[in-house]
């Protein structure tokens, strides 16, 4: 699959993005500050998205009283689930190495 | 044609990783909201939605390795995005840290703003510190840029001039 010329360009587009991510990390933070036009256009931005997005709908959510009581459960059981997965982990590891032996 | 699992979920994640970086970095703050023009409505719902396949992908793949343990199966798989040491244990530890503050932003954003400022100050550093990895990474692993070689039809002759 490496050796296809089509997959090496989009290995080559998919390296050069992160080269643009981190070139866009680099001008935003060593840039200048915002200007007060782009910090406005930033927060109606944000209203929008509250409005128009994901956003608004999760902070809605925050009212549901049914979804809050199953992420209450969720937290509560997730510490026993967590410390049975290592428990199941560490079974694991032991018997492969007394396997190994 | 024979595709790798951990070939193809290697890559799978590349994209939705760097889609995620784009439009999370346009939220960072007015000073980046250049990056996607302040069109921050598009760039919450893409991360959003991109957030819910990063976080299958991921479960998908310490699925996967826990049934490789469980059948003790000690082969290295080389594009796998999580692993015991190296690369693949630093993107393990990240991947993790990055879902559990994105959780933590997702689900307190309304109702606990220190636990929210909390998990937004390391989700935002630590994705400086991963794009920068990423692009150690993409140094180390830099040959699988080269382009493939064209069958030389001069070396062919001389060869075939030998026999």
């Amino acid at each position: 699959m490496m050796q296809k010329r089509w997959f090496k360009v989009f290995v080559w587009f998919a390296s050069t993005s992160f080269f643009f991510l981190a070139s866009g990390i680099l001008i935003s933070e060593l840039g200048p500050e915002p200007s007060e036009q782009q910090t406005m256009q930033f927060m109606m931005g944000m209203m929008d998205a509250m409005h128009n997005s994901m956003m608004g709908l999760s902070m809605s959510l925050e009212h549901d009283t049914g979804l809050k009581q199953l992420v209450g459960t969720a937290s509560y059981i997730l510490v026993p689930l967590v410390i049975l997965a290592v428990l199941f982990g560490l079974l694991v590891r032991f018997r492969g190495k007394r396997n190994a032996r | 044609m024979n595709i790798r699992f951990d070939f193809v979920i290697h890559w799978l994640w590349t994209i939705v990783f760097a889609l995620l970086t784009l439009s999370g970095l346009a939220m960072v703050g007015a000073k980046y909201g250049w990056i996607l023009n302040y069109d921050i409505a598009s760039a919450d719902y893409v991360h959003r939605v991109l957030a819910a396949v990063y976080v299958l992908l991921t479960f998908i793949s310490i699925a996967y390795e826990v049934v490789r343990a469980v059948k003790h199966e000690e082969k290295k798989l080389a594009w796998f995005i999580i692993g015991k040491s190296g690369y693949q244990l630093f993107t393990f530890i990240t991947t993790l840290m990055f879902i559990i503050t994105g959780a933590i932003i997702w689900v307190c954003m309304d109702s606990n703003m220190s636990a929210t400022a909390f998990a937004l100050y390391i989700h935002e550093k630590l994705t400086y510190i991963v794009v920068a990895s990423v692009i150690w990474h993409i140094y180390a692993k830099c040959h699988a840029l080269l382009w493939p070689k064209k069958p030389n039809t001069t070396d062919k002759k001389n060869v075939a001039g030998t026999k």
